[in-house]
């Protein structure tokens, strides 16, 4: 009899034979390019040092390791905001240079996608009055949000192939005063965090190898303008994005699958804001529960505002309801800063996070009471002058 | 030849449904999210929306490509606002893009001030408010036990203590309640100007007359203010 | 020189090849026909094919048969045999070849390519199907093997299925792998494995998912029919977006459309139906020669529809699957035509000096 493992090996061999196929996209840089030298716009090159990954049809991309503008989410900042704290703090750990700017709005993406009180105009405007903002900074836009980074990818196609669009968001950046630029890559944060991730297992403190993860991919990351996401052969035999699952794996947890890995979270933009039944069901009942039951894990991770809130914050009235939730939810920047030292609550801010996480935390050796205690002392410290914040010494004290 | 199967609203005419079906068409989009359809249904297998819901966004791209004007009207008003945009109908093989198709035909119910779309965004109002006026779209004060009973009491701790919680974070920008993050007041400025120049306030007006005026009210002060002219 | 007596060199073995060469010989030319790998056949030898669609004749049969045509002193066989190089034109042509002895350079008048198709990888990064990742998710190749030793079982576990399902399509007509075409065969052979199957392992449950049958002429009433009728296979229309592990099987999900309703069903084995796509062979080999290729990679035919074997260059033809999908039938069919064009030239060259009036024959 074969076993399993001679049959997909086998499989996996002849795959070399086959070469790789002709990417069945244009790519789009290249237009990108051809317009900048068409005067159209400026390109914004991808600092040095770059890492190469590879995307789904098999082409390189350049992720900045450093001098990065962080395009923040409005979600993760405003509800989830241990997961901004993490990712700068991941950088900073590194040792990198970064810019958190004010010059910065919302993609505004969320609110098109549930409302539509927008048009493509306003939002390739909003997009490109960003990526100005970033240009004159001097730093490059890494993108924390995914819908910011689906969304940011359909602007790109649309302007590329339409000399009316251009014209019309030209005039207005024009007007705003600021330059007409396009990064030379779309890059989310998760992409660095796949690209840095042997320097975080490197700077690890704590052992992981008894923590089962499953994994929530972002709709908005790899299945909206799809050819820029990260595919690796090593990873579900490269037949699905490999972010986030090769950063649990090279962190030392294990990677649990689950039958509704493709699903989504059940976010649904509007939804979300003005119709969680839907929501909630969806988040309990294709995911978390299927999670559960085929893969009992520790906790799931993903890699995108929406899917955080929802996983995270569904599970409450669910669990009236005897079904079978209760698994922390935070973004894997959250979890791979856990890993290397970060604190709980003054880095990883888990209390915002809904779920019960403690268990969690106990199981991966960290003494939540204690850091709780801490973070008290600094709240009464904070408490007793308006006037103070937590700083970055302070998180790391 | 067009099948025209049977549909709701047929008090509205023909003529009528046509001119939104032509605004759908006119979008340059329009083109690149739906060329013609198998009808295999491989979008409404990747559909989180089709599990709990009559909804199918192949029969959202069965109707354009028929031309099936009554058909369409009829998700116009009653699907549409069902899609959770999670564009994971792009698994697609001719290409298509039914979710944004779906976008496209809510800018049209939006723009034509369809009762339906006014229904669909009842009590999101405040959001449009928030993204439009402050730059980003929620807020950390937004997280009140009123808004989110559903996730339970953890929404009133964090409420209670919301300054001082904003207060222990280390990023510098994120001491904010209000928004998101800080955003410049110049930034702000632009963002109305993107708004004035591109019509998305028009667009207001059209589902909440009432919305648009305090809105206006925000921009006006602050875009005179940095010597641009609203309008 | 051009010289009527000049061969005609066939580039391929399998059944394109086979029957160009047996051809060329049968109307009193020399065919010299080389052939990549060590043995005559191709896909349907190299892919273990068990019973040919339609009509479920043996496929070891059929290819003995074309076999012992090219046995004649007319017809020089090289195995293990590559085109390196190729200069000269119509009725002069100067091929570098590289087999076991090295490399040596021939002359011949005509060429007929004969280079044929590969499977299309279904593991490739825009299929979701999990093909790297579950042994029992096989492609129509995979489930051809298996049948071709009257066997049918789950690559993971060794025991017989009991709910197998196909998926049709796969890496054909489809514009995000950049494959539009459709592969012809597939819908055919699907259901003819799937009859296999069922006679194989009564008590199986055979599934064929789909977007449109296309069972053309009368494989309708020899394969279609049949499937449905007397054995019982499951036609569902619609298509299947993913396969996931579930509880040690393989779950798929879909949409049943004449139902309208998402469909989420476990299955012990799923069978790719996957398509044609250019094999290396005829990519490389259009290169050597200087061919145009459509737009997938195939070898165009300028002439098509009334001349199916004429490339771009005058005096190099084209039969089989190196042209784009092709069943059996219309293999062989181009294989004579492209013998009689190829024939022609080398006669024609040979009567009006090289160049022109070779090349007006080609057209």
């Amino acid at each position: 009899m074969p076993i399993p493992l001679t049959v997909l090996e086998t499989r996996r061999e002849a795959r070399d034979d086959r070469g790789p196929g002709t990417p069945p996209t244009e790519d789009v840089r290249e237009k990108v390019f051809e317009l900048e030298a068409a005067g159209e716009w400026l390109v914004q090159r991808v600092p040095d040092p770059w890492i190469g990954v590879t995307t789904k049809y098999g082409r390189t991309k350049k992720i900045p390791v450093a001098r990065t503008w962080h395009h923040k989410s409005c979600g993760q900042c405003g509800h989830i905001p241990g997961y901004s704290t993490s990712i700068f703090w991941l950088i900073r750990k590194l040792g990198l240079d970064y810019n958190d700017p004010r010059d910065q709005t919302s993609c505004t993406a969320w609110n098109y996608y549930a409302s539509a009180t927008s048009n493509q105009g306003a939002q390739a405007a909003v997009a490109m009055r960003n990526f100005g903002a970033a240009y004159e900074s001097g730093y490059f836009p890494m993108i924390h949000c995914g819908t910011s980074y689906g969304h940011y990818k359909e602007v790109r196609e649309e302007l590329v192939h339409s000399a009316e669009l251009r014209d019309e968001v030209r005039r207005i950046c024009d007007k705003l005063g600021k330059p007409f630029v396009m990064p030379e890559e779309i890059v989310h944060y998760s992409e660095w965090v796949y690209a840095m991730r042997d320097e975080f297992a490197k700077r690890r403190v704590l052992d992981l190898s008894g923590i089962d993860v499953t994994v929530h991919p972002a709709c908005h990351y790899h299945k909206l303008v799809v050819e820029d996401a990260i595919y690796d052969p090593d990873v579900y035999g490269g037949q699905r994005t490999a972010v986030v699952s090769a950063v649990v794996t090279t962190l030392g947890a294990n990677v649990k699958d689950y039958s509704t890995w493709f699903d989504c979270c059940g976010f649904g933009f509007r939804h979300i804001l003005v119709q969680r039944d839907f929501t909630r069901s969806f988040a309990t009942l294709r995911k978390i529960e299927v999670m559960q039951e085929e893969a009992n894990p520790d906790v799931v991770l993903t890699h995108d505002t929406g899917c955080v809130t929802t996983l995270d914050q569904s599970q409450f009235a669910a669990r009236a309801h005897d079904r079978k939730v209760g698994v922390p939810v935070m973004s894997e920047a959250q979890f791979a800063a856990l890993a290397m030292g970060a604190h709980p609550y003054r880095v990883a801010q888990l209390h915002w996070h809904n779920t019960e996480y403690r268990p969690l935390l106990e199981k991966m050796g960290i003494d939540w009471r204690e850091r709780w205690r801490e973070f008290e002392d600094d709240l009464a410290r904070l408490k007793g002058d308006p006037k103070a914040f937590l700083t970055w010494e302070d998180a790391d004290a | 030849m067009s099948v025209v199967l049977q549909a709701r609203y047929d008090d509205v005419p023909i003529e009528d449904k046509a001119r939104l079906f032509g605004q759908v068409q006119a979008d340059p989009r329009f083109q690149t999210y739906l060329y013609g359809c198998y009808e295999c249904g491989i979008c409404v297998a990747a559909c989180p929306s089709a599990r709990f819901y009559d909804f199918s966004p192949r029969k959202i791209a069965q109707a354009a490509s028929r031309q099936d004007l009554p058909m369409f009207y009829e998700q116009l008003n009653d699907d549409i606002w069902n899609c959770s945009q999670c564009f994971s109908c792009t698994r697609c093989p001719r290409g298509n893009n039914p979710g944004g198709l779906i976008t496209i035909m809510r800018e049209v119910a939006i723009n034509n001030g369809l009762t339906s779309a006014k229904n669909a965004l009842e009590g999101y109002g405040r959001v449009v408010y928030k993204i439009m006026s402050t730059g980003t779209q929620v807020s950390p004060d937004m997280l009140q036990p009123n808004a989110f009973p559903d996730w339970g009491p953890h929404v009133q701790e964090i409420s209670d203590n919301l300054g001082l919680w904003r207060r222990a974070l280390p990023p510098d920008t994120m001491h904010t309640t209000s928004t998101a993050w800080e955003v410049d007041d110049r930034t702000l400025t632009e963002l109305y100007l993107i708004w004035h120049m591109t019509g998305v306030l028009d667009m207001i007006k059209s589902v909440d007359a009432g919305l648009h005026m305090i809105l206006n009210d925000v921009m006006e002060e602050l875009l005179e203010e940095a010597g641009f002219e609203a309008g | 020189m051009p010289d009527s007596a000049q061969p005609v060199l066939v580039i391929g073995g399998g059944p394109a090849g086979l029957e160009a060469a047996r051809a060329v010989a049968s109307i009193g030319g020399r065919a010299l026909l080389v052939e990549r790998r060590d043995v005559l056949g191709g896909t349907p030898d190299e892919s273990s094919y068990a019973a040919l669609t339609p009509r479920m004749g043996s496929a070891q049969e059929a290819l003995d048969a074309l076999r012992a045509g090219v046995e004649d002193p007319a017809i020089d066989v090289r195995r293990s045999t590559t085109l390196k190089a190729c200069s000269g034109s119509v009725g002069d042509f100067r091929v570098t070849l590289s087999g076991p002895a090295g490399e040596s350079t021939e002359s011949v008048g005509a060429i007929i390519v004969a280079t044929g198709f590969q499977h299309f990888d279904p593991g490739r990064e825009t299929q979701m199907y999990g093909y790297y990742e579950h042994a029992d998710v096989i492609t129509l190749p995979d489930a051809e093997k298996m049948l071709k030793d009257h066997r049918f079982v789950r690559p993971s576990t060794g025991e017989p299925p009991r709910n197998v399902a196909f998926i049709q399509c796969v890496g054909s007509r489809d514009r995000r792998i950049g494959n539009e075409y459709c592969s012809k065969v597939c819908c055919g052979v699907a259901s003819k494995e799937a009859i296999e199957i069922r006679r194989l392992l009564p008590d199986t449950k055979v599934y064929i998912f789909y977007i449109d049958m296309r069972m053309y002429g009368f494989w309708e009433n020899e394969i279609y029919w049949p499937a449905q009728e007397q054995h019982n296979i499951n036609y569902i229309r619609g298509i299947v977006t993913e396969i996931v592990a579930k509880d040690g099987r393989l779950l798929m999900k879909g949409e049943d459309t004449t139902m309208g309703r998402p469909l989420e069903v476990l299955m012990d084995v799923i069978v790719l139906s996957v398509g044609m796509e250019p094999s290396r062979g005829t990519r490389d080999v259009a290169g050597i020669l200087g061919v145009a290729q459509n737009k997938y990679g195939f070898i165009a035919l300028p002439g098509e529809p009334m001349d199916v074997v004429t490339t771009s260059v005058p005096g190099i033809f084209v039969a089989g699957a190196a042209a784009g999908p092709k069943d059996l039938e219309d293999t062989v069919g181009m294989a004579g035509a492209a013998a009689l064009r190829a024939v022609g030239v080398v006669r024609g060259a040979a009567g009006a000096g090289a160049g022109g009036a070779g090349a007006m024959a080609a057209r």
